[in-house]
């Protein structure tokens, strides 16, 4: 059981307030979208749930099985995909997959990434480099980045952006399957993405 | 590692170590490397170059016999600190640039991101070496009577410069006069390794009885203070 809990957060670039006091708490199960006007803060959000960014004011903690997760610990607990999220363009997508097993600790298999690759349909791509790739097949290959650690706490950032009609029912079920053991923020606007999730966060209120 | 049915993906996890996650990045920074080889053509043509150019324009006959090792000394110390400045700046930038900072910042501890940089960063260095500076010893004709001692003082030097360079690249990354303030933030850090060196290289050359050591053990402290305040210092500059 995991708790993500968002108390009074606020983010102040000079004198221009970006958002502020914005407050809630999930627990596994939960998807919550965090919707705007654009350059409302949604993207900035997600980056201070994820510890990328500081804010200016309230805080974020994170618990699972009623411990608290120390921040410089988090990133293990978090996986997050986000346009301003890239990959190394110059390896390959197996490369890329090898990396991220092996800075998280995870062990690596080829086969096994293989099969992952399958199924977001990047099988056939596998050993190509991705600065060759689409910006959809980038995409997928976010998703998998994100989620290679089983993070109980998934933050999506335009989760579909790019992707086509396959690879937006990827997306629907990596949600779906999140619902039943983690907990995903998604930061939108499109309502088939918005209409995943149980609660929605509107910054521009 | 693999998916179930439901979609998650069960995954084996292993005991990861700052050690494992700085090897892992020092590997995929190679891996890089070797794609797109920025760092070590900048490095070698701005050290290939000045050699050429020092060697043609003094040679191993224009300077008094007596003047050379400290002459020497200089000139290629010279060379190895501006070819590794020319490179190795960008090890962090190249991350800034292309939008992965933040999908390491993600994956991995800062701590081990400094040292998987320093690794690379040595890396690059010892190629730099390995190549540089036997060429300038046949093309000059530099003597040196303490070979041991020299090759010390080229290690320890190295693991300074290394060190100081890696700690500067992190904290230019996010700037925007990226160069200028790399120079101006080197110069200051770099110059007590610089002139230690020289001075090393030089009485290892001229062969004064074990005097080159000092400045060895001078260059191995600087070296590992380096590398424990930015081991101390990165997670700052690191994170926003």
């Amino acid at each position: 059981m995991c708790t993500l809990k968002v108390t009074g957060i606020g983010k102040y670039f000079s004198t221009t307030i970006l958002f502020k006091d914005i407050s809630f708490e999930l627990n596994s199960g939960d998807v919550v979208a965090i919707t705007g006007w654009n350059g409302s803060g949604k993207s900035t959000m997600l980056r201070i749930i994820s510890g990328l960014v500081r804010p200016s004011a309230g805080q974020v903690e994170m618990f699972c099985d009623n411990k608290p997760i120390p921040k410089k610990s988090r990133r293990r607990y978090v996986g997050m995909v986000a346009p301003a999220l890239s990959l190394y363009d110059e390896l390959t997508a197996l490369e890329n997959m090898e990396f991220f097993c092996r800075v998280r600790g995870i062990a690596y298999d080829r086969k096994s990434c293989f099969n992952i690759l399958e199924r977001v349909d990047l099988v056939k791509h596998a050993e190509k480099i991705c600065g060759t790739f689409s910006s959809g097949m980038k995409q997928r290959l976010k998703l998998v980045q994100a989620l290679i650690h089983n993070p109980p706490f998934l933050l999506l950032d335009e989760p579909g952006c790019n992707l086509d009609s396959r690879g937006i029912k990827s997306v629907k079920n990596i949600i779906s399957d999140q619902r039943s053991w983690g907990i995903t923020v998604i930061a939108s606007n499109e309502k088939r993405e918005v209409d995943y999730a149980d609660s929605i966060v509107n910054l521009s209120e | 590692m693999h998916p179930t049915k439901s979609g998650r993906w069960i995954t084996q996890t292993v005991s990861s170590t700052y050690l494992s996650e700085a090897v892992a990045i020092w590997f995929r920074d190679l891996r890089s490397e070797f794609r797109t080889r920025y760092a070590v053509n900048s490095i070698l043509m701005f050290a290939l170059t000045t050699l050429v150019a020092v060697s043609f324009s003094i040679g191993s006959f224009r300077i008094e016999e007596s003047e050379r090792p400290f002459l020497y000394a200089v000139l290629l110390w010279i060379i190895l600190v501006f070819s590794a400045l020319s490179g190795l700046s960008r090890s962090f930038v190249k991350e800034q640039e292309a939008g992965t900072m933040d999908i390491l910042k993600l994956s991995a501890r800062p701590q081990a991101v400094f040292l998987g940089k320093l690794f690379f960063n040595l890396t690059m260095l010892g190629a730099l070496g390995l190549i540089i500076v036997p060429a300038f010893i046949l093309l000059m004709g530099y003597k040196i009577k303490f070979p041991g001692c020299f090759a010390a003082m080229m290690v320890t030097g190295g693991l300074g410069l290394g060190a100081g360079t890696t700690l500067v690249a992190a904290m230019i990354a996010q700037a925007d006069a990226r160069g200028a303030l790399f120079s101006a933030l080197s110069f200051p850090l770099l110059l007590p390794l610089i002139i230690t060196a020289i001075k090393g290289s030089e009485r290892a050359a001229y062969g004064i009885s074990a005097a080159g050591w000092p400045e060895v053990k001078i260059a191995a402290a600087y070296a590992v203070i380096m590398i424990t305040v930015s081991l101390l210092l990165f997670p700052l500059i690191w994170e926003e």
